[in-house]
């Protein structure tokens, strides 16, 4: 904490560049800039918009020089099997950066958070009253086939989604949309039934599959053999081992420098650590223990990005249980914790506070000005006490004959996770609240969650941040799939309803921020942190962009890099 | 002998039935569903669940479900993952099985080249300093775990010295560390084995007749005592075939080679139920198969058994 004061003192008088130091300094001892800017923000320093995102630590210099080299190979690993190269299935990490090679959207989201158009010509018109969206196409741009991809390939994919009969998983995304239409090969018109702030995110950027070919062999086949537009075209496919994509000579933007693209699937943390250090691989897209990180980030062969996580770590609590219902035991919880402790003890300190739902990260809708719940354990206490939850004979609380416990099931062998949740039940155990430790596979945890049979769990999601977008219906409104709190308040409800409708990025942020204060008084869950990303690059990977804010966007400009031989 | 075979392989076939019928049922009874899985962070609404449940007949009830899995089995079709949705279940097993086995076949064949001579030596010379240093080794390499000594190999081969690579199966040098690690539990075990198995066969009164009557040293060894010490062994190979399938998701998971038994541990979390059916179904009939083998062996080994 020293340290941060430290450099905010330093800020408070310092230039432009000086404060480019800063959060490079800052980014040495483990604070991602989007993060630091959040607590320059929360401190009232001004102006903090021009400092620079994401950091580089190291070797910035010596990897950018030289002219791109054509040929070679880039490998990066994976923790898990890549199970589908769909664009409907590329929400979990290692299959988006697999799926990203080898299809394009109209607006594809940057390293910065910044769409830009790449299938669309440019930018699309919209109408006055939001609901009409034209975009006009790239001319000639081919699949992998060969074929000219035109707006009948658009108009495919987008109806393909907004069919309830494919069960899309992403179908959802497209409940704004009314309808599609082609006019003519290079123009598309999307429809809307309501206004959708969350329109380039849901669906300006997904993916586009060719008709003639997905039209033909379906959506199962074509998990496993996919034709897109991309720099590179699926070469081999051996799911849970490696999948390889190639250079795509006839792409729009020009051949990759890069000959083959490969991802290994490494399960073990430390064992894709060793393969960037013996040079068998380039790049790690899941993550390595926090100590590998800090100390690869240390390391002059490695090119390191740290970004903050848009997903929070927290632990969601069943709002309709006996003892969880109660706000002041939500509350007293958050003070009870020493959230510091936690992050330095468990994670090396490579994660910043979590004030509410939304991530610093989310600098334009992030709002520092909430309730906060520093570690005091008297003031736990208090609110223990006044809300009736007394000591009995034993050292746990209770209340009209109910005990102040509850169950926290952690994921199967998750080793990341599980000392963090042994620390938290110290914590609780030392002002009178008794947390139990069981662990369950994620799929029996997801859904007990959402049928309301379990009393909490641990684990990272996003509230509010995919693609960038502030948006969590899914997550926070009283009848959202993925509300596993259970969670039932009619002003968010209300907020969240007007914020994805409202089209004016002013008044847009003013709502998020006041669903973020309604959260941070509320706790429906227990918010952690936001953990540092850290993407780490050989220098042998040359043309990375020099800062980034979004860490696996990075991956996305492959066809730009190039590797030394 | 042909009806001892055919009543063997009828039993067989009835557990294969009833353990599909338990890890079915087992599948079922714990809470969760791989369409949970499949969602991810998809912004998803209750609905979309419902239709994706659906599209996948998991909201038939369990034994609907398990008639239609066994009626498409018995024809050869394993159905598909609901989490590798464009593969055939057949295919993901058919792609995973080859690596586990030859990882396996390679271990179990280096432990027996080694284990067993070793044993028998140290069970011959009983507290010989062979005897000491091989049964010190056997016991070191039983109690420490595979995970920290293959993560020590990469370490030293793969960090320090360059000379293997640190993960995958690719060339002939990615198959020496996983398949050193799987080899030296199998060899404590086995020398273990035969060390004892050896002692207690030199205890016999045949072995002290043999001597009695003149019998070179070297022949009451190899004739009467080896021969006598290999049944017990030869039970717990096949035994062990059984583990060793299991056995190797640390292995598989620390040196990334994607075989059975990290596609059973992951299918398992992710409640993929066809593909945790097939693979158990595989297992049972290897554990079935290697008794079967075992058994014939043995009756090939000891005249007793095929007499009775």
């Amino acid at each position: 904490m020293a340290q941060e004061l430290d450099l905010l003192a330093m800020l408070r008088s310092a230039d432009r560049s000086t404060r480019r130091e800063v959060i490079r300094r800052a980014a040495g001892v483990g604070i991602a800039a989007p993060a630091l800017l959040g607590i320059l923000h929360a401190n009232g320093v001004a102006d903090v918009a021009a400092a620079p995102g994401g950091v580089q630590t190291r070797g910035l210099s010596r990897a950018q020089d030289g002219e791109p080299v054509q040929g070679g190979t880039m490998v990066v690993t994976g923790h898990q099997e890549v199970a589908s190269l769909s664009p409907d299935d590329d929400s979990p990490t290692v299959h988006w950066v697999m799926v990203t090679q080898i299809h394009n959207a109209l607006l594809e989201m940057d390293e910065n958070y910044v769409f830009q158009p790449i299938l669309a010509a440019d930018m699309p018109t919209v109408s006055d009253d939001g609901l009409t969206f034209t975009f006009t196409l790239r001319e000639g741009v081919l699949f992998h086939d060969g074929e000219a991809f035109t707006s009948e390939d658009v108009k495919y994919t987008y109806e393909w989604y907004m069919n309830p009969e494919n069960a899309a998983i992403n179908a959802n995304l497209f409940s704004s949309v009314e309808s599609v239409d082609a006019p003519d090969d290079y123009t598309v018109v999307v429809n809307l039934n309501r206004p959708n702030a969350a329109f380039y995110a849901q669906v300006g950027t997904t993916f586009i599959v060719p008709a003639h070919y997905h039209g033909e062999i379906g959506e199962d086949a074509y998990k496993a053999a996919p034709i897109g537009t991309g720099a590179f075209k699926l070469k081999e496919w051996r799911a849970a081992e490696f999948t390889e994509v190639e250079a795509f000579e006839e792409h729009f933007r020009g051949r990759p420098h890069l000959d083959i693209f490969r991802q290994d699937i490494v399960p073990e943390p430390s064992v894709r650590a060793i393969g960037l250090e013996t040079g068998d691989s380039d790049s790690a897209v899941w993550p390595l223990t926090p100590e590998d990180n800090l100390r690869l980030a240390e390391d002059d062969n490695f090119v390191t990005f740290v970004t903050s996580s848009l997903a929070v770590n927290h632990f969601p609590l069943n709002n309709e249980h006996p003892v969880l219902s109660d706000k002041s035991v939500r509350k007293a919880m958050m003070h009870a914790i020493d959230r510091e402790a936690v992050i330095d003890e468990i994670f090396s300190g490579t994660a910043v506070l979590a004030t509410a739902n939304l991530s610093p990260a989310m600098a334009q809708f992030f709002n520092p000005d909430v309730t906060q719940y520093p570690y005091d354990v008297e003031a736990a206490a208090a609110l223990l006490d006044e809300a009736g939850w007394v000591l009995g004979d034993g050292d746990i609380r209770e209340k009209d004959g109910q005990a102040c416990a509850f169950t926290c099931t952690t994921i199967s062998g998750d080793q990341t996770r599980r000392p963090e949740a042994e620390l938290v039940q110290q914590y609780l155990r030392e002002v009178g609240i008794d947390m139990q430790l069981e662990e369950a596979p994620v799929a029996t945890i997801l859904e007990q969650l959402r049928a309301g049979n379990m009393d909490a769990s641990l684990f990272n999601w996003t509230y509010g941040g995919d693609d960038a977008d502030p948006d969590a219906s899914v997550a926070l409104r009283s009848d959202g799939t993925n509300n596993f709190s259970h969670f039932n308040n009619a002003r968010v409800d209300e907020l969240l309803d007007l914020g994805i409708q409202e089209l004016d990025p002013d008044a847009r942020a003013e709502i998020y921020k006041e669903i973020q204060a309604i959260v941070a008084d509320e706790v429906p869950f227990l918010f952690m942190m936001f953990w540092n990303w850290y993407n780490i690059f050989s220098t042998r990977v040359q043309g990375l962009p020099e800062a980034a804010l979004a860490g696996d966007q990075l991956y996305r400009k492959a066809n730009e890099y190039w590797v030394a031989q | 002998m042909l009806h001892y075979v055919i009543v063997r392989v009828l039993q067989g076939v009835l557990v294969i039935f009833l353990v599909s019928i338990a890890s079915f049922g087992i599948m079922q009874a714990a809470p969760g569903s791989p369409v949970d899985i499949l969602i991810g962070e998809a912004q998803v609404s209750d609905a979309q669940v419902e239709a994706i449940t659906k599209k996948w007949g998991l909201d038939r009830p369990w034994y609907e479900q398990y008639g239609t899995w066994l009626k498409n089995v018995v024809t050869g079709d394993f159905g598909r993952s609901v989490i590798r949705t464009g593969v055939p279940v057949r295919d993901m097993v058919a792609e995973a099985a080859p690596v586990t086995l030859r990882l396996n076949v390679l271990a179990l064949l280096v432990a027996v080249v080694i284990a067993v001579p070793v044993g028998v030596i140290a069970g011959i010379k009983r507290y010989s300093p062979f005897d000491y240093v091989s049964m010190i080794g056997s016991t070191i390499g039983i109690a420490i775990p595979n995970y920290w000594i293959g993560l020590m190999l990469i370490i030293v081969f793969s960090l320090k010295l360059g000379w293997l690579p640190p993960y995958g199966s690719g060339s002939w040098k990615s198959y020496v560390m996983p398949v050193s690690v799987l080899a030296l539990t199998e060899m404590a075990i086995l020398a273990r084995l035969s060390r004892g198995a050896t002692a207690e066969a030199l205890s016999q009164d045949y072995v002290t007749t043999a001597r009695a009557k003149g019998l070179r040293e070297s022949a009451v060894v190899t004739r009467h005592v080896v021969r006598n010490a290999l049944l017990p062994i030869v039970t717990i190979l096949g035994y062990r075939m059984a583990f060793l399938l299991s056995g190797t998701i640390v292995v598989e998971t620390v040196f990334a080679w994607p075989g059975v038994g990290s596609l059973l541990f992951a299918s398992i979390d992710r409640k993929d139920y066809q593909v945790v059916q097939a693979i158990v179904l595989l297992l049972a009939t290897i554990v079935v198969v290697a008794n079967l083998i075992t058994d014939l062996v043995y009756a090939y080994i000891d005249p007793r058994i095929r007499i009775q």
